[in-house]
């Protein structure tokens, strides 16, 4: 069958920049075929309808790109330094593929969309279980570790939006504050509610 | 021959302010901008264009929503207090619809980002008058006694900037208890 005869990845690697380009409501399936080169009834064979070529893209999107950047949280080095390297690594592309694709697609569509919200859901959950786990290697206790955890993926929530319009020293600087001002809070205080 | 139109162009901008915040700008084609307006394309098209309306909709947004929010807040003295009743009216504004998706201008930067000068200074306005907001309100727990390190006040206040993007993506996957104590947890870091 026609439909076999291209690889699924290749298709959604080019779905990945039309949807982060004209938000999925803005960009129409004949465009998907259009950048894809598959027909209308190959890509509805293989993922159902226009929204199951999105989270198929999320999935790819986060296989192929988000995993290294997650592993940067795992090197060797000063805390400080290390989240800042990984912060800074969604925001170096040029101009619109800015950011991570997840909180792009995750602002337009988290509110109606049940798996939509899903995912974003579990991939800010990894996130937070990978930076907890780094905060443990430092010798934090498993409770300490999670309240950091959870605040530095709020600043990676932040910076996956209001750095998209900041400049380059705009965008370092906003950051480095933003791990300052959390790691600083002593610990103590952090854990009596 | 001249369109004559049974609204004004502010109850215009008034309803296609509540399209553009639910579905952002690319996802509204003009046609359905003339259908939930109730006037033909070529209003749309020719007189009020889909890009006018758009603009005029983040000032009507800054204008009604944010400005008074923000003005109330300048003007409270309660300090942290404030800060943390300014925080929670936010999530109640987001879950209860009252912000039919997320704030508009969060939207719009995530979505938009720095498409033209003219929403660059859009983006100037709204977040220099946060900032100052945000400054009145730390100056205020100073005189309190709420901080301790009053040096850091502006590191505070650039901190606080985030909380309204962390919040408007945080709220929608998050429940309402998780999020609140996220705020208290935040302005902690205020010490």
């Amino acid at each position: 069958m026609r439909y076999k005869e291209y690889n699924i990845n290749k298709v959604l690697e080019k779905c990945i920049p039309v949807f982060w380009e004209k938000g999925f409501r803005g960009c129409s399936i004949q465009e998907i075929v259009k950048v894809t080169g598959v027909n209308r009834f190959s890509l509805y064979h293989e993922f159902q309808n226009k929204e199951g070529i999105l989270y198929n893209s999320l999935k790819l999107y986060d296989e192929r790109y988000s995993k290294q950047k997650f592993d940067l949280l795992k090197k060797e080095g000063e805390l400080k330094n290390v989240l800042q390297e990984f912060y800074l690594s969604f925001l170096q592309n040029k101009d619109e593929f800015q950011g991570c694709f997840y909180i792009h697609i995750g602002t337009e569509l988290a509110d109606d969309d049940l798996e939509i919200k899903k995912l974003i859901k579990t991939y800010l959950s990894n996130l937070e279980l990978i930076i907890s786990e780094r905060l443990q290697k430092e010798n934090s206790t498993k409770e300490d570790a999670s309240f950091y955890a959870r605040h530095l993926v709020g600043l990676f929530c932040t910076s996956m939006s209001f750095c998209l319009i900041h400049s380059e020293k705009e965008k370092e600087k906003h950051i480095a504050n933003g791990i300052q001002v959390i790691l600083n809070k002593k610990i103590n205080y952090a854990t009596s509610s | 021959m001249p369109q004559v139109l049974n609204q004004s162009y502010n109850q215009l901008v008034e309803k296609a302010q509540v399209l553009f915040w639910t579905k952002g700008y690319k996802g509204v084609k003009a046609q359905e901008l003339a259908e939930h307006l109730d006037v033909s394309t070529s209003v749309i098209y020719n007189k009020y264009t889909k890009d006018m309306l758009f603009m005029d909709s983040l000032d009507y947004y800054t204008s009604n929503y944010s400005d008074p929010f923000l003005k109330q807040l300048r003007e409270s003295t309660e300090g942290l207090d404030s800060l943390k009743m300014f925080f929670y009216a936010l999530i109640d504004a987001l879950l209860d619809k009252t912000f039919p998706k997320s704030c508009l201008m969060v939207n719009t930067v995530v979505e938009m980002r720095n498409a033209n000068q003219e929403i660059i200074d859009v983006y100037q306005r709204y977040f220099d008058t946060l900032i100052k907001s945000y400054k009145v309100v730390l100056d205020k727990a100073i005189e309190l006694g709420q901080i301790k390190y009053k040096e850091k006040k502006d590191e505070y206040a650039e901190f606080l900037l985030g909380v309204i993007f962390s919040v408007s993506i945080l709220y929608k996957i998050q429940e309402k208890e998780q999020l609140l104590e996220f705020i208290d947890e935040q302005l902690s870091f205020i010490e």
